[in-house]
C-alpha cells in the first residue's frame, strides 16, 4: 500500500516536472534605426537555462490586432546558455506581444508583452503591477 | 511558403469574419460599430471552453458562435429600435460595455500546475489546444480559409436567394419593404444575430491562433477596421469586405518603404476612396456591370 502510494506521488511529481513550461524574458535596447531593437531572450524551463532551442520571434499589438505584421525573425544562440539574440523591427512605439514560438528541446509559444519605447523595451504593467506570466 | 507570408494570410482570414458581420449588417442597412465585442465573446468563450473543459475545437466553436448570435440577438433587441448614427452610437456604446465587462471577468482553473483562464486585464493565456495537437501555422491557415470559403458560399447562396432579395430591399427602403409584407425588425434581428455567429467564428480562430487574448484586442480600433473594410471592398457582393481586408493589409505591407509613415499614408487613400466610391470599390452598379460583362 505505502509503496503504491509513493509510485503514485513519484508519477504525479514526475508528470508535474515534465508539464512545466518554459519561460522567457526579453531585454531590447533601441538601434539607430527607428522602431528597430537588439532584443536578448533569456530562455528557461524549470529555473535552468533552456538553449538549443529554435525560436522565431514575432509580435503583434494588443490594441490593433491583426493590424500589424511584423516580419518573424528567427533567434541566434547567444553568448551565455540559455541566450538568444534577434533584431525586432516593429512598426511603430508602444505595448506589443512579442510572440516566442519555440522549435526543438521544447515545443510551445509564448507570449511576451512588453512596452517599447525610443531606448528600448520594459515589462507592461497593469494598475502598477508586472503582468503575470 | 515562410512564417510571414503565413501570418499576413491567416491575418487576412481572420480579419475577414470581421468584416462579413459587419458587411452582413451592412447590406441590411445598419452600419455597426460594435462586432468586436461578438468576436470578443468568440474568442473568451471559445478559449474557456478548450483550455478549462478541454473541449475540441471544432465544438467549442459551434457553441461560441451559440453564444455570440445570443449575444447579438440581445444586443439588437434595444438598439435596432434606432436609426441610423443612433443605432451605430449605440452598437459602440454595447462593444465597450463588453469590453469591460472583459476587463472584470476572472475565471481561473489549476490545469497541469499552472492557472488557465481569463483573468480580467491580465488577460487570458494559454489557449493552446491548436499548439498541444501539433498543428503547424500552414495547418491552421487551411483551416482559416476553408471556414472562410464555407461562409462566402453561404453568402453567395443567401444573396442569390429570395431571403437575400429581401435583405437589400430592408437596407435599401425599410419603410417600402415593411409596406410589402415584410417584418423588417424581425428580419434585422436575425441578420444581427447571424452576424454575431460570424464575428464569434472569428474570434474562436483569432484566439486558438494567439493563445493569449485581452480586453484591449476587442476595442473599438478593431470594430472601425472590420466597418472600413467591408466599406472599402463594396457593399455590392459578399466578396467585397474581402477584398477590403485584402486591400488594406496588402497595401500596408507593400508600403513598408514608408515606415511609420505608411499608416498616415493609408489613412489618407482611405479617405479618397470613400470620398470617390461611397459604397466600396465592389458597390452594387459594379457587381451588377462586372455580372453582364462576364455572364
Amino acid at each position: 500500500m505505502a509503496k503504491s502510494a509513493l509510485f503514485l506521488i513519484c508519477c504525479l511529481y514526475s508528470g508535474f516536472a515534465f508539464s512545466q513550461r518554459a519561460g522567457a524574458t526579453l531585454q531590447c535596447t533601441a538601434t539607430k534605426t527607428d522602431f528597430i531593437y537588439d532584443c536578448v531572450i533569456k530562455l528557461s524551463k524549470g529555473g535552468e537555462p533552456l538553449s538549443g532551442a529554435q525560436i522565431t520571434v514575432g509580435a503583434d499589438m494588443p490594441s490593433m490586432p491583426m493590424a500589424h505584421n511584423v516580419k518573424p525573425v528567427k533567434a541566434k544562440p547567444g553568448a551565455k546558455p540559455g541566450e538568444y539574440q534577434a533584431k525586432l523591427d516593429l512598426d511603430m512605439l508602444g505595448e506589443w506581444a512579442v510572440k516566442l514560438r519555440l522549435a526543438g528541446p521544447v515545443k510551445d509559444q509564448l507570449i511576451l508583452l512588453y512596452h517599447f519605447d525610443e531606448k528600448g523595451a520594459r515589462p507592461v504593467t497593469r494598475a502598477g503591477k508586472p503582468l503575470r506570466k | 511558403m515562410d512564417d510571414y507570408a503565413i501570418g499576413v494570410l491567416t491575418n487576412i482570414g481572420l480579419f475577414s469574419f470581421l468584416a462579413l458581420s459587419a458587411y452582413l449588417l451592412l447590406i441590411a442597412g445598419e452600419m455597426s460599430f460594435g462586432q468586436q465585442a461578438f468576436f470578443g465573446v468568440g474568442a473568451y468563450s471559445g478559449g474557456v471552453l478548450t483550455a478549462i473543459y478541454g473541449l475540441p475545437l471544432p465544438l467549442a466553436a459551434l457553441a461560441a458562435m451559440l453564444l455570440g448570435a445570443l449575444a447579438a440577438f440581445l444586443v439588437g433587441l434595444p438598439t435596432l429600435r434606432l436609426r441610423g448614427l443612433y443605432f451605430a452610437m449605440a452598437t459602440l456604446a454595447a462593444a465597450e460595455m463588453a469590453r469591460i465587462l472583459f476587463e472584470l471577468y476572472r475565471f481561473q482553473r489549476e490545469i497541469d500546475g499552472e492557472l488557465v483562464g481569463p483573468d480580467g486585464t491580465q488577460g487570458f493565456r494559454g489557449i493552446r489546444w491548436i499548439f498541444e495537437r501539433g498543428i503547424e501555422p500552414e495547418g491552421y491557415l487551411a483551416l482559416v480559409w476553408g471556414l472562410l470559403l464555407i461562409a462566402l458560399v453561404f453568402f453567395v447562396l443567401v444573396e442569390r436567394s429570395r431571403l437575400g432579395a429581401t435583405l437589400r430591399a430592408i437596407g435599401q427602403d425599410p419603410e417600402l419593404a415593411r409596406s410589402c409584407g415584410i417584418s423588417v425588425e424581425r428580419f434585422k434581428l436575425g441578420v444581427a444575430a447571424a452576424a454575431g455567429a460570424l464575428a464569434a467564428l472569428g474570434g474562436v480562430l483569432f484566439a486558438h491562433h494567439n493563445t493569449y487574448i485581452e480586453p484591449r484586442n476587442f476595442d473599438i480600433m478593431l470594430g472601425v477596421h472590420s466597418l472600413a473594410y467591408a466599406l472599402i471592398g463594396g457593399l455590392g457582393t459578399a466578396v467585397g469586405p474581402l477584398l477590403g481586408v485584402v486591400l488594406d493589409i496588402g497595401a500596408l505591407e507593400g508600403s513598408r518603404v514608408f515606415q511609420g509613415y505608411r499608416m498616415i499614408a493609408f489613412g489618407g487613400l482611405v479617405a479618397v476612396l470613400l470620398i470617390f466610391r461611397p459604397r466600396g470599390i465592389l458597390d452594387e452598379k459594379a457587381v451588377h456591370w462586372l455580372k453582364a460583362r462576364f455572364s
